[in-house]
């Protein structure tokens, strides 16, 4: 089907099932059982998983449906956030590196809610740096492995049915090379999930705990002691989903939601406030662009690779850039919690952690200047030979 | 979408690069920009042979009757390497302007000449203290068809064959040499370009037909997509430069480019590179299929690129140390061309309250 005819049919599924952004929509607040039938009248529609395999439940279509999809969505609040992780992350490192198994057993559940995914990689004493992770995972005598640790800033551990952890199946080795990544069941008696209360007061992300967590042998993502090269392949998935986002007109910090409160407030006619809204649109749509030039790329055989983090950072400096316009252009509204710009105030609170979430922006410069401009390495990437054990730690 | 990278655009990017390579490296340009000479007239032959300066006028005016996306894959390329010619003045400035107006006899005695290289166009719209441009007031005068007024900043002025010079009730096509048309060649921050004072005293014109703001608006977008493409592609050489730099240039024992602090900087330009990048291809889509959106991504892609070019010169300067500030060194040629493309044609301001304008807020 030709990307414009699939854009139609999406347009007037969406007319019928979404709500349209209309800049007054701050009392919507879907809950997750809301989600999960939206998302499982989306797949059932042929709108999940555009350009996954049909064996899995996808619809084996190509970038330029996708694209026309997102387009299309951009004009719609959709109540998908639950499972914005598991479809952009463990889902294509599942098909990517799944067995056949794991792809027939999770794929088409995660494309139509029944399944929630979060990702398990980050701890405590951890979180840029990955590969210093502590969880261990330990072979029963079964063949089977028990995990114990603990994880933090998991996005929705809450209401997940299943995770991608990364646990230490070798301590004695350098530390990427000792890493597994595993599907951990999130209902198993041995996890328990604790709410964090982060800056805007949500508690969107958690703690979680392993004692004695016991997953089958077949519950290896990749290979044993592989862990860390589907870890990449997961944080590479993570900056494209994060990153090269399209334009969406019910973005809070976007320049749609901007230029309809700036006059709805009355501060549209000011000079200032017109030319940082020029701006926030330039950039908002160079931003789209960008995630365009990177998927068609793709489409005609280019890698994004590490280009993905660039996409990453400019989605996060976007984030924090617009705050500030937001305060220019939106003025005392944004001190106030309350009436038209309380999504713009909760915004601006949100854009740090947006920016920290899959990789802060330090690490992604780091990325692109090494692995796009081709820069010498960090100098605290040279204990990479040090076996685990003999490292020196987060305290 | 990724419009300016099909495969005849390819070949014609790498066909410059090795004509940059083989006749303009920066060292030549160095050259030509301390000498008396607006730019190397070997180099723009060859390049007027390669028909660039008519790809996107159409057939029918003897040009190749490509798209403006061909041809802003040559200014690109053409920007890497700061290639001094007048392609810019005379083929998107004075042959966009004739190709907006409906002037069909105007349109056949100069837009062959132009494709061909053979003649050079130039636009004369600024004037002193007035940081706007395209369609605005002017306070050049016409009476009966003669001209008196002052054009400054007019991008090849000197070298120019005719001129189209936006008067206060309309535009006139004025040829170089006419009795009452003095052309001052300036000194300019930019040593790549050349920028002129044209003082009309009673000058001869002949009026251009044609709704003079459609034609100065439609000549704004054009003006501000092609510099958006030019600086996209110097914004890579700054990138490009000084990358090799912080590979090979060590302190504390280690390249500089080990160092966040360097490398740190060369990431976010490459980053906001990706975005103008990116903009400049919706910008050239949206020309070259002529859609309504024209205006907008013109607009906004010379609003990314003119600051993030600033951006990425200055940076370059600072990453090369001391060396960086040397007359010696290229930076201060980029950074000088980065100034100069921030200011003129609409300085940053005018550009943003453009954009404002185009998208209705
Ligand atoms: C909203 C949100 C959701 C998240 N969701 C998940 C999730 O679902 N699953 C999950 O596993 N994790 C999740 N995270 C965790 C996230 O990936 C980490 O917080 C992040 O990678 C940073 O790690 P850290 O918090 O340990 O900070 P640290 O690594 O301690 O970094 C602290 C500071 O030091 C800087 N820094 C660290 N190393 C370097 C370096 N080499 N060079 C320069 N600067 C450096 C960082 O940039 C940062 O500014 C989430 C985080 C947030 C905020």
């Amino acid at each position: 089907m030709p990307a414009e005819e699939f854009r139609a049919k999406a347009l007037a599924w969406l007319k019928e099932n979404a709500r349209p952004f209309s800049g007054d929509d701050g009392d919507y607040n879907p809950t997750l059982q809301e989600s999960k039938d939206f998302q499982k009248k989306l797949a059932e529609a042929g709108l999940a998983g555009i350009t996954w395999p049909k064996e899995y439940g996808g619809q084996g279509l190509g970038e330029d449906e996708l694209i026309a999809f997102n387009e299309a969505a951009a004009d719609f609040l959709l109540p998908v956030g639950p499972f914005v992780i598991g479809l952009g992350m463990p889902a294509p490192t599942i098909l990517e590196l799944g067995t056949e198994e794991q792809k027939k057993r999770h794929i088409p559940k995660m494309l139509t809610g029944e399944e929630v995914w979060c990702q398990l990689f980050s701890e405590p004493n951890g979180g840029s740096d990955v590969a210093s992770l502590q969880t261990t995972a330990t072979r029963t005598e079964s063949g089977n492995w028990l995990i114990n640790g603990q994880k933090v800033w998991t996005s929705g551990a809450q209401f997940s049915d299943f995770g991608a952890i990364l646990a230490r199946t070798d301590p004695t080795v350098p530390r990427h090379a000792g890493i597994t990544m595993f599907i951990v069941d999130m209902h198993h008696p041995g996890v328990t999930v604790r709410p964090l209360v982060v800056a805007t007061g949500d508690a969107p992300f958690n703690e979680v705990y392993f004692d004695d967590v016991e997953v089958p042998a077949d519950a290896v993502i990749g290979e044993v002691n592989a862990g860390w090269p589907a870890a990449v392949v997961m944080l590479r998935n993570e900056r494209v989903t994060i990153g090269a986002k399209g334009r969406s007109r019910s973005a809070p910090l976007g320049f749609d939601a901007l230029a309809e409160l700036a006059k709805e407030i009355g501060t549209n006619e000011d000079s200032g406030v017109r030319r940082k809204l020029a701006t926030v649109y330039a950039r908002e749509m160079a931003m789209a662009h960008f995630g365009k030039v990177l998927h068609e790329g793709a489409l005609a055989g280019k890698e994004i690779g590490a280009r993905g983090s660039a996409a990453k950072l400019a989605g996060a400096e976007f984030g924090l850039w617009a705050s500030d316009a937001a305060e220019e252009i939106v003025g005392q509204d944004v001190a106030l919690l309350t009436g038209k710009a309380a999504k713009v105030a909760k915004s601006i609170l949100a854009g740090p952690g947006s920016a920290t979430a899959g990789g802060s922006n330090e690490i992604q410069r780091n990325i692109v200047a090494e692995r796009v401009l081709g820069l010498p390495k960090d100098p605290g990437a040279a204990d990479r030979k040090t076996p685990f054990n003999q490292l020196k730690l987060s305290k | 979408m990724t419009l300016i990278d099909n495969s005849d655009q390819q070949a014609l990017a790498e066909t410059i690069q090795k004509l940059i390579a083989d006749r303009s490296p920066l060292s030549k340009v160095r050259e030509v920009a301390l000498s008396d000479d607006p730019y190397d007239a070997d180099v723009w032959r060859r390049i007027s042979d390669l028909g660039v300066p008519g790809l996107a006028i159409p057939e029918e005016f003897g040009g190749a009757g490509g798209t403006w996306a061909d041809l802003l894959v040559a200014l690109r390329e053409l920007g890497t390497g700061l290639v001094p010619s007048p392609l810019f003045a005379s083929s998107v400035l004075a042959a966009g302007a004739l190709l907006a107006s409906d002037d069909a006899e105007a349109k056949s005695q100069w837009l062959p000449k132009i494709a061909e290289g053979a003649a050079i166009g130039a636009l004369a719209i600024s004037e002193t203290g007035d940081a706007t441009w395209g369609s605005r007031p002017s306070s050049v005068t016409a009476n009966d068809g003669k001209l008196s007024g002052t054009k400054v900043a007019v991008l090849n002025g000197a070298q120019a064959d005719v001129l189209v010079v936006q008067a206060s009730d309309g535009l006139y096509l004025v040829e170089a040499g006419a009795a009452g048309v003095t052309v001052t060649t300036e000194e300019s921050l930019d040593l790549t370009r050349s920028i002129a004072t044209v003082v009309l005293d009673g000058a001869e014109g002949r009026k251009l037909a044609g709704d003079a703001d459609a034609i100065l608006d439609r000549v704004t977008d054009l003006a501000n997509v092609a510099l958006a493409a030019e600086q996209s592609g110097a914004i890579t050489s700054c990138i490009n430069i000084t990358t090799e730099y912080a590979n090979i240039r060590y302190s504390f024992g280690l390249p500089i480019g080990a160092y966040q602090g360097v490398k740190h900087k060369l990431a976010d330009a490459y980053t906001e590179w990706s975005l103008v990048d990116a903009s400049v291809r919706s910008a050239s889509q949206a020309l070259t299929t002529e859609s309504d959106e024209t205006p907008v991504a013109a607009a906004a892609a010379r609003v990314l690129s003119s600051p993030a070019y600033v951006r990425a010169a200055k940076n370059m300067m600072l990453l090369h140390g001391g060396i960086g500030f040397t007359w010696e060194h290229d930076a201060h040629l980029f950074y000088r061309n980065a100034v100069t493309g921030n200011v003129l044609l609409g300085g940053p301001l005018f550009q943003q309250d453009r954009l404002a304008d185009k998208l209705g807020v």
